[in-house]
């Protein structure tokens, strides 16, 4: 090797190569991939504390949504293989009521395809299907969202009925809070509008019979 | 006439300003939240149209809700300097504070029975057993419907730190704590203040932060004895407010009071329209 040669693979090797050893360092966690899109994938090392959902994490305590319905069509391809009446012209809440009672769909107006995509609309855990939670905030929620996790696509669009029993299994902390606030709400209620009442009837009649009267 | 001092003090300018700011804040809140929560009704849906679409509202909403916690955090800075350090667990007690304490259990009882007709009016100090409660359910209220608040502010930033799905909890106690709050104001808080007969048709002390003495001495007796045997009285005493800010104080708060009836009155007319689950 001619001493030129060895000057330049130590210059080489000074100023090029370790960057890009740093590089590659990283570039296997990179290519990893965590799905997100939110800074943990632009920033390496980034300390921030997120949920990571779905994979057990932030279940906090086991309150949140359990192991979610599967239905016959949660898996097809098309939902509606061999459903009766079905047809792309038959509106989707003709069928499915449940799922009209959202506040995406409700207030925002949107509609069921924007979420469900495209006909034939798959089971929401069928392997490609945009509702699948490996893919659901990155198909979907983030058409909208900017920036949405997984964690963010964990929040249940159909939302079950909160003071409904079924949801002490499904979903027990929306059972449980919502049932003390709303005894909360309603015994401040049941207590403070007889009593009011009651109070303002006694002082008319106190103010009707003279001052003197009111009790002091 | 005019310059008889006839009222006893009771709020401070700061108390004023406060309930003023949590006054307007409060209405800009039900406003928009109320419109947000119809919004799938035709009167939501106009309400929302006032501010210029939802985005707007719920931006609207949003701002409104960040304002009201910065005033929170003041007024517990405000509550730190207030405290008398010196002397301070004991310090909280005492009849000028708005500590529950043991007074006002028999306060209640005493209050109840005297609306049943079994006993007489309990003499009440500068502070009410019920008027304690008005002060602490914003507190609760606020803690409730503002953690919840900051959780909706950026749903996808909140669920970087908690699982999406508290999203749903939130809405729902944020949701039934606003309602809690809104009935509580539009009927109970409204009735005692300005509806009761002995207050009727509108009660000013919070505005112009002086009662009427004569009125003191049936409401809070205990108050003004306390005053004279302490030689104070005099100096708590206050001229009455001059007309036109009497006028300004009666048509700001009859504004205000239209408007919280208005939005319950059709908030309870279009109920049967919502869809909640
Ligand atoms: C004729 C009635 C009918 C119409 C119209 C209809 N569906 Fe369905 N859908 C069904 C039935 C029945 C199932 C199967 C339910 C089961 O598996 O138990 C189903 C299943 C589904 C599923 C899968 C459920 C799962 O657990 O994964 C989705 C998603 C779905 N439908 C969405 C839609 C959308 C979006 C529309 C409108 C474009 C629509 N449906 C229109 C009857 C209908
Ligand atoms: C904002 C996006 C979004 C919209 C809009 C939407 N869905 Fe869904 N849908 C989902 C998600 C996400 C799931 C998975 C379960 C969940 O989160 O509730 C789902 C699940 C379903 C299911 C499976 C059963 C269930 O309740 O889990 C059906 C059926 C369904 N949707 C039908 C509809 C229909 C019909 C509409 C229109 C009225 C609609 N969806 C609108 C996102 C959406
Ligand atoms: C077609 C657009 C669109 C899609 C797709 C969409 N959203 Fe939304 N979402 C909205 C709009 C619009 C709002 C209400 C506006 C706002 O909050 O600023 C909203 C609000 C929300 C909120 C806040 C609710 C509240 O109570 O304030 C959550 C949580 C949410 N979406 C979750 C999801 C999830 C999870 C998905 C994916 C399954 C999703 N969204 C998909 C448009 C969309």
């Amino acid at each position: 090797m001619s001493i030129g040669r060895m000057i330049f693979s130590l210059l080489w090797a000074l100023l090029v190569v370790p960057p890009a050893i740093g590089q590659a360092a990283d570039a296997s966690g990179e290519m990893a991939g965590t799905g997100y899109f939110r800074d943990q994938d632009t920033v390496p090392g980034s300390l921030r504390f997120y949920s990571q959902l779905p994979g057990g994490e932030g279940k906090l305590w086991g309150m949140g949504p359990g192991k979610p319905k599967i239905r016959r069509s949660s898996f097809k391809q098309d939902a509606h293989e061999g459903v009766a009446n079905f047809g792309p012209e038959v509106r989707c809440k003709k069928c499915h009521i449940p799922q009209t009672k959202d506040l995406h769909y409700l207030r925002m107006g949107i509609t069921c395809i924007q979420c469900h995509r495209s006909q034939p609309v798959a089971g929401v855990y069928h392997y490609y299907s945009p509702l699948n939670p490996i893919r659901r905030h990155a198909y979907v929620c983030a058409k909208c969202h900017e920036g949405a996790t997984p964690s963010f696509a964990s929040y249940m669009v159909h939302e079950p009925n909160p003071i409904a029993s079924a949801t002490r299994n499904s979903f027990p902390l929306l059972y449980y809070a919502v049932w003390i606030m709303l005894i909360l709400a309603v015994g401040v209620f049941l207590f403070f509008l007889p009593y009011t009442a009651l109070w303002w009837i006694r002082e008319f009649f106190a103010k009707l019979k003279g001052r003197s009267s009111h009790g002091r | 006439m005019a310059d008889e001092r006839t009222r006893l003090k009771r709020f401070t300018p700061v108390h004023r300003l406060w309930h003023l700011g949590l006054i307007l804040n409060f209405m800009i809140l039900s406003v928009t939240g109320i419109a947000w929560m119809f919004f799938e009704t035709p009167w939501g849906r106009g309400l929302a149209n006032l501010f210029g679409g939802y985005s707007n509202t719920l931006q609207i909403h949003r701002i409104a809700g960040l304002v009201l916690l910065a005033g929170l955090a003041l007024h517990l800075i405000y509550l730190l300097t207030r405290i008398d350090w010196k002397d301070f667990p004991r310090s909280l007690l005492g009849p000028e504070t708005l500590v529950f304490q043991l007074v006002d259990v028999k306060g209640f009882i005493g209050h109840l029975g005297w609306v049943f007709g079994i006993n007489k009016l309990p003499r009440f100090d500068r502070w009410s057993w019920w008027e304690k409660f008005d002060y602490w359910a914003v507190w609760w209220g606020l803690m409730i419907v503002g953690i919840t608040g900051l959780m909706l502010y950026d749903p996808v930033l909140t669920s970087d730190y908690m699982p999406g799905w508290m999203l749903n909890v939130a809405l729902w106690v944020h949701r039934i704590e606003a309602v809690l709050a809104m009935g509580h104001i539009f009927t109970i808080h409204f009735t005692v203040e300005h509806w009761r007969p002995s207050s009727f048709p509108f009660n000013a002390a919070m505005f112009d932060g002086t009662m009427d003495l004569e009125e003191a001495k049936h409401e809070h007796p205990e108050w003004v004895a306390r005053l004279d045997k302490e030689g104070r009285l005099g100096e708590a005493l206050a001229t009455p407010p001059p007309v036109p800010l009497r006028i300004l104080y009666f048509v700001f708060g009859y504004s205000i009071i239209t408007l919280g009836v208005f939005l319950l009155v059709f908030a309870i007319a279009n109920a049967a329209l919502l869809t909640l689950f």
